[in-house]
C-alpha cells in the first residue's frame, strides 16, 4: 500500500496512547507481557487503519472512531440471564472476571492470572501490520477466561461466556483449548449498558476429532464501539461451527480468522447482521485452507434498515498443498431502506489446482412477487415483509442443530424486529 | 494437430517460447534521448506540431505525475521501473507524416505483413494502398476490394507514431472521423479539447498521468449524430524499438444515436528487457449511442523463465453519458508479462448499459490483474460482467472488479460471473470483487467459481481418441465460449487459436 505520511494524530489516537500511560501500572504482567504490550502500543502509535489499508477498506477506523471513553474502575456490570437456562455462566463484569463456576471436564483459568505469571505472553501482540484490534487488545487486556477442555469431554449444556460492559473501556480475552474428541457448545455474549469501547479477542484451538459450536451474540447498546476478533485453529478431522449475530453497537468490527490446520477438518460459518439506526457494522473473515482435504461453508445474511452501513469481507486462501479443498461462501443482503448501505468483498486466493471453490454475493430488496403472493392472501404489507425477512434470516439460524439454541436465537430475532422492524 | 510424439516433445521443449510475433524490424528510427523531463515533453510536442494548449496540458500532467506514487495494490510483482531509462519517443525515420501509403517505408509494410494481422488487415493495407489517393477512391473501392463485406479500417501505430490510417476518405463520406490522435489535435482541436480527459482526468492515476504527459499517438474516432459507422474500425499497435515505451491514447466519441465497433490488437518483439506500455482509452457515448470495443492483447509475454515481456499498465474507461447509451468491452488477454487493466463503465445516463466480457489466459510467469468497474449513477442502469480466467504454468491470474450503485441509481442491476480455471499446481487464481450498494432498489448478483478441468470431462473427450492437449483446448474453448461469442466473428476465430497457443506446453 502507499504509505503516506500520517497527518497529526486524531483525538481518539491520542486518547488511546495517553490511556496506556495511565493504565500501565494497573495492568497485570511484567517481563515478556510488558514487552508485548509496549510493542502493541508502538503499533497503535503508527496510527489507526484508514481505508488505504486494504483489509479496512470499508471501515476507516481512524475516521469512525471519534471518541475514546476513559477507563472507569468504579463501574460494574451485572451478569445477564443465560441464553439457555441452566448453562454454566462465566462472566466478565466491565472487564473483570467474576467468580468462576466449576464445570466437569473443563479447567477454567483467569486470563489476569496467566498475564500475571507471564504464561500468556505468546498469545499477545498484533498479527501483522493491519491488525489494529489485536494491537489495541494486547496493549490493554486485563482479564478474561481460558477454558481447557479435556480430551473426550462431552458437554451436555453450552458454556456461556459473558462480557458485560457498564461503560469506559473494556479489553478482554476469551480463549479455549479444546482437547481431542470433544463435543462442546460455547455461547459468547457481548452486551452491556454503557457507551463503552470494547475489544475482545478469542483464541480457540480445536483438537483432533472434536466438534465445537461457538455462538457469538453481540447486542451492545447503540452508543458502544465493539471490536471483536475470533481466531481459531482446527485440527485433524475436527469440525468448528461458528455462528454470529450482530444486533447492536454504533461501530462494530468483528474479525474472524480461521486456519484449517488438520486434514479432514471442516469449518462452518453462519451469521446474521441485523443493522439499524445510524450504525456501522463490519464482519471480516480470513480463512486459510492449509492442508489437503478440508472443507468450509460460509453463509452470511444481512438486513439493513435506517441509515445503517454494513460490510462483509470474506477471503478464502487455499494454500498450494491444500489440494481437494472444497470451499463455498455466500453473502446475501436485503436492503430495506433508501439510506442503508451494504458493501461486500468476497475474495478467493487460490494456489492449488485440484479444488472446488466458489462464492456468491447478492444485494437486493424484498422480492415483489413474494410480497404480492402473501398480500393476495390477506396478509398486511407490514406483516408480509416481516415474514419474508424473518424467513430469510431464520433459514441460517435453523442450521444449528441444538433446538434450544435455535429457539433462543429466534427469540432474539423477534425482539429485534419488535423494536426495529 | 496430430498427437505424434515429436509434436508433444517440441511443445514441451519450447514451452511458452513460441511467441510468433517476436521478430524485430530493422528500420532506421528517430528517438528522443532516454529520460523524462519537461524538455522531453516539449520535444514530443514539437515533433507532433502540437498547438500550445496541448503542450501546456502535457506539462500540467507531468507536474502532477511528479507528485504521485506508483500504486502497489495490484497482485503483481516486478522490480521497480526506472522511468528515466525509457525513450519516450521513437519513430521510423523515413516517416514524414502519414499522408499516403505510398510514402510508407516498405520495411514497415513488410512488418505488418509478417505480423499476419488478424482480420487480414495486411491484405487490406496492401489493397488500399493505391486507392488511398482521394481523387480516385470511390469507384475502385467498390470493384476492387475483395473484403467488401468484412471491411475494416485500420490505424497502424508503430512505436510512437501512427504510420497509416486506411479508408479515411470513405469514412469521411459518412461523416465519421477516424485518424491518429496527433492528427486530430491538429485538425479537430475543438473536439479533442471538448472530450480529451473528460472520462479519465489528467491525474486519474499514476500511469494515466504519465500517459497524459508523454502520449505519442493513438486513434481518434468521432461518429456523428445518427450515423452507424459503415465498417469496423481497428488499431494495430506494435512496439519495435529497443528501450522504448509505448504510450498511446485513444479517444472514441459516439454522438446521439451513433454506433461504432472498434478493435484493437497489439504485438511486440521478443526481448530480454521489460518494456513499458501505458495506454489510456476513453469512450464517450451520448444519448442512444453504442460503442463496442474489442481487444486482443498479445504483447510479448516474456520467455519460459519469466525474462522479458511487456509491462502493460492500461487505463480504459467508458462514459455512458447519454440516456439509453451502451458501452461494451470485450477483451482477450493472452500476452504481456504483467497486465494491469480495468476497462470500466460509468453509467451516468438513465437506462444506460455497460458490459464487460473478458478472457484472461496466463502461462509461464505471466501476471494478470484485470477486471472492471461498473459505476451505476443513472436510473435503471444495467451492467453485466462475464470474466473467465485461465491460469497455467507459474502464472498468477487475478480478477479485480467493482460494482457500485450510488444513492440515486434506482433500479440498478448487475450480474457478475467470474470463473477461473487452474491448469497445474504452481499457478494461482484469485478473485477480488467489490460490491457497494447504496440504494435499496439495487439488485446485484455475483458468482465466482474456481476449479480445475474435471477429470471426467477430460476422460470423456480423450476416450474418443482426442489427445490430451487437444482435449484440454477443447474444454477450455467451451469454458470461454460465453465471451468468444461476443467478439466480432473474424476476431473470434483468431482469439480461439491464440488461447490454444498460449496454453501449449501447459500439459505435462
Amino acid at each position: 500500500m502507499n504509505m503516506h505520511a500520517q497527518p497529526q494524530s486524531t483525538p481518539a489516537e491520542t486518547a488511546l496512547i495517553d490511556a496506556f500511560g495511565e493504565r500501565l501500572s494497573h495492568l497485570p504482567g511484567d517481563g515478556e507481557v510488558a514487552l508485548k504490550r509496549d510493542q502493541s502500543v508502538e503499533a497503535l502509535k503508527r496510527g489507526l487503519p484508514t481505508r488505504r489499508i486494504e483489509t479496512w477498506h470499508y471501515t476507516d477506523l481512524r475516521r469512525l472512531l471519534t471518541a475514546v471513553p476513559e477507563f472507569d474502575a468504579t463501574l460494574a456490570g451485572k451478569p445477564a440471564a443465560p441464553l439457555i437456562e441452566g448453562s454454566p455462566v462465566l462472566a466478565l463484569l466491565n472487564g473483570v472476571a467474576a467468580r468462576p463456576v466449576a464445570i466437569e471436564g473443563v479447567d477454567v483459568e483467569r486470563i489476569s492470572e496467566k498475564l500475571g505469571d507471564g504464561t500468556y505472553a505468546p498469545a499477545l501482540g498484533p498479527q501483522g501490520a493491519d491488525d489494529a484490534i489485536g494491537a489495541l487488545n494486547s496493549a490493554f487486556v486485563a482479564d478474561g477466561w481460558l477454558l481447557n477442555i479435556a480430551d473426550g469431554t462431552v458437554l451436555d449444556k453450552p458454556i456461556e461466556l459473558q462480557n458485560v460492559q457498564a461503560g469506559g473501556q473494556v479489553h478482554a480475552r476469551l480463549a479455549a483449548k479444546v482437547g481431542a474428541g470433544v463435543t462442546a457448545t460455547i455461547v459468547e455474549r457481548q452486551t452491556g449498558s454503557g457507551d463503552a469501547l470494547v475489544s475482545c479477542v478469542d483464541n480457540v484451538v480445536v483438537g483432533d476429532g472434536s466438534h465445537v459450536t461457538w455462538v457469538i451474540v453481540q447486542e451492545q447498546p447503540e452508543s458502544a464501539t465493539h471490536l471483536g476478533q475470533f481466531n481459531a485453529w482446527i485440527g485433524k478431522d475436527a469440525k468448528l461451527t461458528l455462528f454470529f449475530m450482530n444486533a447492536g453497537g454504533r461501530l462494530v468490527r468483528q474479525e474472524i480468522r480461521v486456519a484449517a490446520k488438520g486434514e479432514g477438518s471442516d469449518f462452518q460459518l453462519r451469521g446474521v447482521n441485523l443493522l439499524s439506526g445510524d450504525t456501522h457494522t463490519d464482519v471480516t473473515m480470513v480463512l486459510d485452507h492449509e492442508v489437503p482435504h478440508t472443507g468450509s461453508r460460509e453463509i452470511v445474511r444481512n438486513v439493513v434498515t435506517g441509515k445503517a452501513k454494513g460490510v462483509f469481507q470474506g477471503r478464502i486462501n487455499v494454500h498450494q498443498y491444500a489440494q481437494k479443498t472444497d470451499a463455498k461462501m455466500a453473502c446475501n443482503t436485503l436492503l430495506l431502506s433508501d439510506d442503508g448501505e451494504f458493501s461486500t468483498k468476497p475474495e478467493l486466493e487460490i494456489f492449488a489446482d485440484d479444488v472446488q471453490c466458489g462464492h456468491g454475493a447478492t444485494v437486493t430488496e424484498i422480492d415483489h412477487g413474494h410480497l404480492f403472493y402473501l398480500m393476495a392472501r390477506g396478509v398486511s404489507e407490514k406483516s408480509a415483509r416481516g415474514l419474508l425477512v424473518k424467513a430469510f434470516l431464520a433459514e441460517v439460524i435453523e442450521e444449528l442443530e441444538d433446538e434450544q439454541l435455535v429457539e433462543a436465537l429466534e427469540a432474539k430475532l423477534d425482539r429485534w424486529f419488535a423494536t426495529h422492524g | 494437430m496430430p498427437a505424434v510424439q515429436d509434436t508433444i516433445d517440441r511443445v514441451r521443449k519450447i514451452d511458452v517460447d513460441q511467441y510468433k510475433y517476436g521478430f524485430e524490424t530493422t528500420i532506421e528510427s528517430e528517438k528522443a534521448p532516454k529520460g523524462l523531463s519537461e524538455e522531453i515533453i516539449r520535444f514530443i510536442s514539437a515533433k507532433k506540431n502540437e498547438p500550445d494548449w496541448m503542450l501546456e496540458w502535457r506539462l500540467e500532467a507531468y507536474r502532477r505525475w511528479l507528485t504521485l506514487e506508483e500504486p502497489t495494490w495490484a497482485r503483481v510483482e516486478h522490480p521497480k521501473i526506472d522511468f528515466q531509462d525509457v525513450h519516450y519517443y521513437a519513430a521510423p525515420k523515413t516517416q514524414s507524416g502519414p499522408t499516403s501509403l505510398d510514402e510508407v517505408d516498405p520495411e514497415l509494410l513488410r512488418t505488418y505483413e509478417k505480423l499476419g494481422i488478424p482480420l487480414k488487415e495486411q491484405e487490406i493495407l496492401a489493397g488500399v494502398r493505391k486507392q488511398e489517393e482521394p481523387s480516385e477512391l470511390n469507384g475502385e473501392l467498390a470493384s476492387d476490394n475483395i473484403y467488401q463485406s468484412g471491411r475494416v479500417a485500420v490505424d497502424a501505430v508503430f512505436d510512437s507514431v501512427s504510420v497509416v490510417t486506411t479508408f479515411k476518405a470513405e469514412l469521411a463520406k459518412a461523416g465519421v472521423i477516424f485518424c491518429s490522435i496527433s492528427e486530430a489535435i491538429r485538425e479537430h482541436p475543438d473536439l479533442v479539447r471538448k472530450y480529451l480527459a473528460s472520462v479519465v482526468p489528467i491525474s486519474d492515476n499514476f500511469y494515466a498521468t504519465l500517459n497524459s504527459a508523454v502520449f505519442t499517438d493513438g486513434s481518434f474516432v468521432f461518429v456523428p449524430k445518427g450515423v452507424r459507422c459503415p465498417m469496423e474500425l481497428s488499431t494495430y499497435f506494435r512496439i519495435n524499438e529497443k528501450g522504448t515505451g509505448q504510450f498511446e491514447r485513444t479517444l472514441i466519441i459516439a454522438e446521439e444515436g451513433a454506433y461504432v465497433s472498434y478493435l484493437e490488437g497489439c504485438t511486440a518483439p521478443q526481448r530480454d528487457e521489460n518494456q513499458l506500455h501505458a495506454a489510456v482509452v476513453e469512450l464517450i457515448a451520448l444519448d442512444d449511442a453504442e460503442i463496442k470495443y474489442s481487444t486482443v492483447q498479445n504483447w510479448y509475454p516474456g520467455d519460459a523463465d519469466g525474462k522479458g515481456g511487456i509491462y502493460n499498465f492500461v487505463t480504459k474507461r467508458g462514459d455512458c453519458r447519454g440516456d439509453r447509451s451502451k458501452i461494451s468491452w470485450t477483451q482477450v488477454e493472452t500476452g504481456s508479462a504483467i497486465t494491469w487493466k480495468y476497462p470500466s463503465c460509468i453509467l451516468r445516463g438513465d437506462d444506460s448499459q455497460g458490459e464487460f466480457y473478458s478472457i484472461a489466459v496466463s502461462n509461464g510467469y505471466q501476471q494478470i490483474d484485470s477486471g472492471t468497474k461498473m459505476i451505476h449513477l443513472g436510473k435503471n442502469t444495467k451492467s453485466r460482467i462475464i470474466s473467465k480466467g485461465i491460469a497455467a504454468g507459474f502464472s498468477q491470474n487475478t480478477y479485480r472488479g467493482q460494482v457500485s450503485a450510488h444513492r440515486k441509481a434506482t433500479n440498478a442491476r448487475n450480474f457478475t460471473n467470474c470463473d477461473s480455471l487452474l491448469i497445474g499446481d504452481q499457478c494461482g487464481a484469485h478473485t477480488v470483487p467489490y460490491m457497494e450498494a447504496k440504494n435499496a432498489t439495487a439488485q446485484f448478483e455475483h458468482e465466482a467459481t474456481t476449479s480445475k478441468i474435471s477429470e471426467d470431462q477430460k476422460f470423456y473427450v480423450m476416450q474418443r481418441g482426442i489427445p490430451e492437449e487437444e482435449a484440454i483446448a477443447l474444454i477450455v474453448n467451451g469454458f470461454v465460449k460465453d465471451v468468444i461469442q461476443e467478439l466480432p466473428m473474424e476476431f473470434a476465430v483468431e482469439a480461439q487459436k491464440l488461447i490454444n497457443i498460449s496454453l501449449e506446453g501447459s500439459v505435462g
